[in-house]
């Protein structure tokens, strides 16, 4: 069936950033903001802007990920012509087939999976970003304008464009140049990396480019510039909601922090749900002598103690006299009677025994950071863990 | 395909409820939070594989039938067998009233139970809060040999129920009629592992004679004439909601962790219909202890001995305290309130007062505002 624009999802990073975080997980499945995994924001996206063919492109340890999208009910992907697909690397007869090796290569071996769908556009989208989108309204600009490729873009500082893909504007307002992380950035539109392209250019630019043995077969360093090159017409599409990239434990740590503010993000808004696979978890239990403040807490939850300015997954648990402070708890959490946690991440189903002390508050000390202890391991009974570190294992404390 | 088919009683007018109950049926109450009543049905049946289930309705349904939709969240919808939803077939004859008792409920939906090809049927009903572990009681059905097995519980359901006396070897002798208070036996919750050939049996001698209560005239007369009542005990929490006061007792049930533990086990997971719910977000001046808190909501003042559904606002300045809210509400600045049950949806302006009692509850109406 012919379909207006589907989207592609490249989700095959290892978030290689967020070390001990990432060990066993695709960053996309990464928990994030209580209640949602970060592939749930674009995900909903999708649902919300009518875009019912998503193709999530796997390769990092996709078994949690590839279980949490299951056939796509939670975001009302499950649909009859349509549905969201997971595309892992495979094999064609005679070829042995490779791993994805940039971002337009993911999308280039996976070009019988948009034929099928015969499409006029294709959005290209991340699975580390968090953000509301409508991407019906930048498909139409994309439509509108008559572009090759449609680029969102951010107005950032002009200190924060150095870290950035940069698009300088001609006077038609079209993209006229692309600077990668420029040292002396012209303009402060930043890439999102968020495109539409016609498909049937695209198409075109991809084989191009994957005979170029010398590319690196990514979509900002080579198939933007090339056809920047052929004089074909580039659309800023100009968003000004919020928008994080989850990449560093920093970023995941202060994104978190901003689903403390609706001012920033507002979760609640019943126009633009971000949705979920559902856990199941009673309602969460404040006990006799909790005290929560500047929080959000989810469901399965038990707190005895005390949860000042901090996000806690479903299903977290705070014991006794124990403190949580500025912290992220992932699901399934413990912090036992006693334990302080605090500027700090705890990994899914971590136990912080009793007593012990992970995290410190910044001191303006050059090496203060945010402490982090990855997923499923046990920091001991009394255990001082200091800001900035990365526990991997249970044995390092 | 399973030898067992599910029955869930969701027909029941429960008029001690008051008006709770003036928009939906029993089952569809919501209970702890986030659940209706008859997600323990379900869930129960979902756990123990029973995903064939019928439920049997009779009127103020419309709320049931929003929040079981297909019947997905429970695994049961399916393209074989899966959930059905069992109103009156809109014959004449049953448009006489209330169905006065459990046989004339399932005589009204007589073809869909003679059709079914399972061996035995599984009868529970739809306003009991209670996780019962199917599993073991189809065993125990199986290895007892006995064509009828009764679920019952050792605990004190403080409304009118029915007792089973059980003899030294594990089967019921006689049964004691609506009882109040404890006593002799064991009560029982009115749920029941049956075969379909004495079920049907039983169905039309009541039909016949124009009996209609399964416990006073089928099962009396199956014990008369020498049959044997086996009995599982239901070890965890199990209450039936028939009226306000025990909805009340039962919601605060859900404070005391025992409580939570018997009726949440991990093995066991109670499923009910997916909400697109955001964490609760508490804010500066939040305080909030031994309560149950859904998500979904925001809360920025007291909340003390609470049940409150998703989606409640709570604005600065509120004091709520031994207090039922269920989604949707909203409770202004400065409003106190003592053992009052919120329905959906309503609002309470602020400074606002509304004191209540353990024994008395204020009960606000779905969508008003005070």
């Amino acid at each position: 069936m012919k379909k207006s624009c589907i989207a592609m999802l490249l989700a095959g990073g290892q978030g290689s950033r967020l070390y001990a975080l990432t060990q066993n997980v695709a960053k996309p499945n990464m928990p994030f903001g209580g209640k949602y995994r970060i592939i749930d924001f674009p995900l909903s996206n999708c649902a919300n802007s009518g875009i019912d063919t998503v193709g999530v492109l796997t390769q990092y340890r996709p078994l949690r990920l590839n279980s949490y999208i299951g056939g796509g009910q939670p975001w009302d992907l499950d649909s009859a012509d349509g549905g969201v697909f997971i595309l892992p690397p495979y094999q064609t007869a005679g070829e042995n087939g490779s791993w994805f090796s940039g971002t337009a290569n993911a999308i280039y071996q996976n070009m019988g999976f948009i034929e099928m769908y015969d499409p006029d556009n294709v959005l290209i989208l991340s699975g580390d970003h968090i953000y509301k989108m409508d991407y019906a309204k930048m498909l139409r600009e994309h439509i509108d304008r008559d572009a090759a490729c449609t680029i969102a873009v951010l107005q950032v500082s002009m200190e924060d464009a150095t870290r950035f893909g940069i698009m300088n504007l001609g006077e038609d307002g079209y993209v006229s140049e692309f600077e990668e992380k420029p040292k002396q950035p012209k303009s402060d539109l930043a890439s999102m990396g968020i495109y539409i392209f016609n498909w049937k250019k695209l198409r075109k630019y991809l084989i191009e480019d994957e005979n170029d043995p010398t590319s690196s077969k990514d979509f900002g360093k080579n198939i933007i510039p090339n056809m920047l090159r052929a004089g074909e017409k580039l659309w800023p599409y100009r968003f000004d909601g919020y928008w994080r990239d989850v990449g560093t434990i920093t970023s995941l740590w202060d994104a978190n922090m901003d689903m403390l503010s609706t001012t920033l993000i507002n979760l609640y808004d019943p126009e633009w749900p971000i949705r979920s696979r559902p856990v199941g978890m009673p309602p969460h239990y404040a006990g006799k002598d909790a005290r929560i403040v500047h929080s959000i807490v989810t469901e399965g939850c038990v707190i005895e103690g005390n949860v000042e300015n901090s996000v806690l997954s479903n299903s977290a648990y705070v014991g006794k006299d124990a403190t949580v402070l500025y912290s992220v708890l992932m699901p399934g959490a413990v912090i036992e009677d006693g334990a302080t946690v605090e500027y700090a991440i705890i990994g899914e189903n971590t136990v912080v025994k009793a007593g012990a002390h992970v995290g410190a508050a910044p001191d303006g000390s050059e090496g203060w950071g945010v402490a982090t202890c990855g997923p499923d391991i046990e920091i001991r009974k009394g255990a001082q863990v200091p800001a900035g570190a990365m526990i991997y294992k249970s044995e390092e404390v | 395909m399973s030898d067992f088919h599910g029955i869930i009683f969701a027909y029941g007018t429960v008029s001690d409820l008051g008006e709770l109950v003036k928009t939906r049926t029993a089952a569809s109450l919501p209970f702890c939070g986030r659940y209706r009543l008859i997600d323990f049905a379900l869930s129960s049946m979902m756990n123990a594989g029973v995903l064939d289930v019928g439920v049997i309705m009779q009127r103020d349904y419309q709320s049931l039938l929003d929040h079981i939709g297909s019947g997905k969240d429970w695994d049961m919808g399916r393209r074989i067998g899966g959930l059905r939803m069992l109103p009156p077939f809109g014959l004449p004859e049953y448009h006489k009233g209330d169905y006065t008792g459990t046989i004339e409920a399932l005589n009204a939906v007589s073809t869909y139970i003679r059709e079914l090809r399972a061996k035995y049927i599984v009868m529970v009903q739809g306003n009991v809060a209670a996780n019962l572990d199917l599993k073991a009681a189809m065993r125990r059905h199986i290895e007892s040999g006995a064509e009828i097995t009764a679920i019952c519980t050792e605990r004190t359901p403080e409304y009118r129920h029915h007792r089973y006396v059980v003899d030294a070897d594990g089967f019921a002798r006689h049964m004691i009629f609506n009882q109040t208070v404890g006593g002799e036996g064991l009560a029982s919750l009115e749920a029941y592992i049956i075969s379909k050939e004495l079920l049907v049996s039983m169905m039309d001698a009541c039909a016949a004679a124009n009996h209609y209560h399964f416990h006073r005239d089928a099962i009396a007369a199956y014990l008369a004439s020498g049959g044997k009542v086996g009995v599982y005990l239901h070890p965890g929490y199990a209450r039936r909601i028939m009226s306000l006061e025990t909805y009340f007792d039962a919601s605060m049930d859900m404070l005391k962790p025992e409580c939570r533990a018997e009726l949440f086990p991990k093995e066991r997971p109670v499923r009910t219909k997916s909400h697109e719910d955001v964490s609760t977000y508490y804010g500066e001046g939040a305080f909030v202890t031994n309560s149950l808190i859904s998500d979904g909501s925001i809360i920025e003042g007291e909340v003390k001995n609470c049940v409150l559904s998703s989606d409640v606002r709570i604005a600065k300045g509120a004091k709520i305290e031994n207090c039922i809210l269920m989604r949707g509400c909203n409770i202004g600045e400065g409003v106190i309130l003592n053992s009052v049950i919120a329905d959906k949806y309503s609002r309470v302006s602020p400074y606002q007062t509304l004191m209540g009692s353990e024994k008395l509850p204020i009960v606000i109406p779905k969508n008003s505002k005070i």
